[in-house]
C-alpha cells in the first residue's frame, strides 16, 4: 500500500522523465520503460497543474508550494494543500516524479514513496 | 490536473505546423552498411574509412540536437546506413531520449547486441523499425549480397523479440525478392507489432553513381506490379481508400513553374551522416544542402530551406507536364524535386517511371483528372 504524502516532502522530476515547455504548455515526456502503456503517450497538464508544476523546482516542500500559490492567487492555504498534495501524489504513483521527505534529502531517492 | 495522451492527439501540432516549426528530423548516423543491398541508395562499405571519417561526432550530434529541440523538435529518427555500425550509437540515442526527443530506429537488426535489447527495453524508442529483405536464406542473401547476413538478421530480430521490444516491419518489394513476396508478408504479419508496410519504390542513389543507379533500375518492379502490390494489400497508395484526396491542400492553387509541393522544410528536415542538412532524405542537389559543420541550424531553418523552397522552374516542359498534372499535387505520383533531380540531374524535369505509375494507379482506381500536355494522346 502506498505511503501518504506528506505536506513536507519536496517533490522533483523524475529521471526517468523530460519535461518539455513547447508553446507555453508542459509536456512531459517519458524516457525510461513502465511509465505509459504505449511509447509515444506523454503527459501534459491542465493551467492548475501547469501553476503547481512550476514550483515544484526541488527545493520547497508541498507546504512551502502551497503557500507560494496561496499568495499568487489570493486563496486559503489549506484548500491549496490539498490539491498539490493530490496533485503530487498522483504524479508520484505515474513515476513522473520523486519526492523526498525533506530539503536536506533531495539529491537521493526516498524508499518511503517508491512504489 | 494532468492528463495522457498519445503524442499525435496533440492539439497542438497544427498549430506548431503554422508557425513552421522543424517538428521532426532524420538523422543519418553513418552511410556505412555492413549489407551491400542492390536496391539501397546510400550505403557505403562496412570498412570505408574516408565515409567514416565524415560522420558526425557525438559532440556534433549533441550541438545539432540541442538546438533542434530548443526549435521545437519532437520527432527524431535514427537512420543510416546501418546506425548500430557505430560503436557509439548507445550514448547517441541516450542523448537525444534525455533531449526528450521521441526516437525512432531504423536498423537491419543484424548487428543488434544484448546490450542493445537492454538498451531499448530499458529506454523503450518508439519505433524499431526492420526490413525483411527475404523470407529464406537464399533470397535475403541475393539482395544483401552479404554471406550469413539472414542468420544474423533472424538472431538480432529475435533478440528483440525475446527482449520483449516490439518491431515494426516492412517489406521492400524489388526484382531479386518478388517471388518471395507472400512468404515476407506472412513473415512480416507474424512478427510486426502492429501493421506492416510494403515499398516497392526505388529511389536512385543519393551519390548519383551510374553503376549502383543501373542496379536499382534493374530491381524496379513495373507500374503493373506495383499496382498489383497495392490492391494485394490495401495498405500502399493505390488501396487507401483517401487515394486522390490532395496532399497538400494548400498546393492546389500552386502556379505551374512551383517545384516544391511536398512538405519538404515544412516541419522537418535530414541531417546527412557528414552533417548536411537536407529539406527530405531525397534531396541531394549540391546547392539545396546546408552544411552544419560552417553554419547553425536556425539560418539553416530560417533562411536557407526557405529559400530552397521558393525555387521555381523555367523550364517550358515542366510548367506544361508536371508543373500542371493533378495527379503531382495528390498522392498518386512519386515526382518530386528531389526525385526528379536524382533521376535527371535537375529538379524541373518529367520522369517517365513515375509518369507510367501515377498514371496506371489513377486509371485502376478510375480517378479522373485532366491530363497535361505531356499525356495529351
Amino acid at each position: 500500500m502506498d505511503a501518504q504524502v506528506s505536506l513536507d516532502a519536496v517533490c522533483t522530476p523524475s529521471e526517468d522523465v523530460v519535461v518539455r515547455e513547447i508553446e507555453g504548455n508542459v509536456i512531459i515526456i517519458p524516457v525510461a520503460a513502465g511509465i505509459v502503456e504505449v511509447e509515444g503517450e506523454l503527459f501534459t497538464l491542465n493551467p492548475t497543474g501547469h501553476a503547481i508544476w512550476r514550483k515544484l523546482d526541488g527545493q520547497r516542500t508541498l507546504k512551502e508550494v502551497a503557500s507560494a500559490l496561496s499568495r499568487d492567487y489570493d486563496a486559503p492555504s489549506s484548500d491549496i494543500e490539498v490539491d498539490v498534495v493530490a496533485f503530487a501524489d498522483a504524479l508520484r504513483q505515474r513515476r513522473l516524479v520523486v519526492l523526498h521527505e525533506h530539503r536536506a534529502s533531495v539529491g537521493s531517492r526516498c524508499t518511503t514513496f517508491a512504489r | 490536473m494532468f492528463t495522457h495522451f498519445e503524442i499525435h492527439q496533440f492539439p497542438l501540432w497544427d498549430r506548431l505546423r503554422e508557425k513552421r516549426i522543424p517538428l521532426s528530423f532524420d538523422l543519418e548516423l553513418t552511410a556505412r552498411c555492413n549489407f551491400n543491398c542492390r536496391h539501397c541508395y546510400i550505403n557505403l562499405p562496412a570498412d570505408d574509412v574516408q565515409a567514416k571519417d565524415r560522420e558526425l561526432t557525438l559532440e556534433e550530434i549533441r550541438h545539432i540536437a540541442r538546438k533542434a529541440v530548443q526549435m521545437g523538435a519532437v520527432w527524431c529518427l535514427i537512420t543510416g546506413g546501418e546506425p548500430l555500425l557505430r560503436k557509439d550509437f548507445p550514448d547517441i540515442y541516450l542523448l537525444l531520449k534525455r533531449l526528450g526527443l521521441l526516437v525512432s530506429v531504423f536498423t537491419n537488426a543484424s548487428l543488434v547486441t544484448s546490450e542493445h535489447a537492454r538498451l531499448f527495453k530499458k529506454y523503450p524508442p518508439r519505433d524499431i523499425e526492420v526490413t525483411v529483405y527475404g523470407a529464406s536464406k537464399e533470397t535475403f542473401e541475393q539482395v544483401t549480397r552479404r554471406s550469413h547476413s539472414f542468420e544474423a538478421f533472424l538472431r538480432g530480430l529475435q533478440l528483440l523479440l525475446n527482449s520483449g521490444i516490439r518491431v515494426r516491419l516492412k517489406n521492400m518489394v524489388i526484382r531479386s525478392n518478388r517471388h518471395e513476396f507472400d512468404e515476407i508478408s506472412s513473415f512480416c504479419l507474424k512478427h510486426t507489432k502492429d501493421y506492416y508496410r510494403s515499398d516497392p519504390f526505388l529511389c536512385l542513389r543519393n551519390d548519383r553513381d551510374p553503376a549502383r543507379n543501373a542496379e536499382i533500375r534493374a530491381e524496379r518492379l513495373t507500374p503493373m506490379e506495383i499496382i498489383a502490390i497495392g490492391r494485394s494489400e490495401r495498405r500502399s497508395v493505390a488501396g487507401q481508400p483517401a487515394a486522390g484526396a490532395l496532399l497538400f491542400p494548400e498546393q492546389r492553387d500552386a502556379p505551374d513553374n512551383a517545384l516544391f509541393r511536398c512538405g519538404a522544410g515544412q516541419d522537418s528536415f535530414t541531417v546527412g551522416y557528414d552533417g548536411r542538412l537536407r529539406l527530405c532524405s531525397a534531396l541531394c542537389r549540391p546547392d539545396c544542402v546546408y552544411d552544419l559543420r560552417r553554419g547553425d541550424l536556425s539560418d539553416a531553418w530560417q533562411d536557407f530551406v526557405p529559400a530552397v523552397r521558393e525555387r521555381c522552374s523555367t523550364r517550358t516542359e515542366y510548367r506544361h507536364a508536371c508543373g500542371r498534372c493533378e495527379l503531382a499535387r495528390i498522392n498518386l505520383c512519386r515526382w518530386c524535386p528531389a526525385n526528379s533531380y536524382l533521376e535527371t540531374g535537375e529538379m524541373d524535369r518529367p520522369v517517365d517511371y513515375f509518369c507510367q505509375i501515377a498514371h496506371a494507379e489513377a486509371a485502376s482506381l478510375g480517378i479522373r483528372h485532366s491530363r497535361s500536355d505531356r499525356h495529351q494522346p
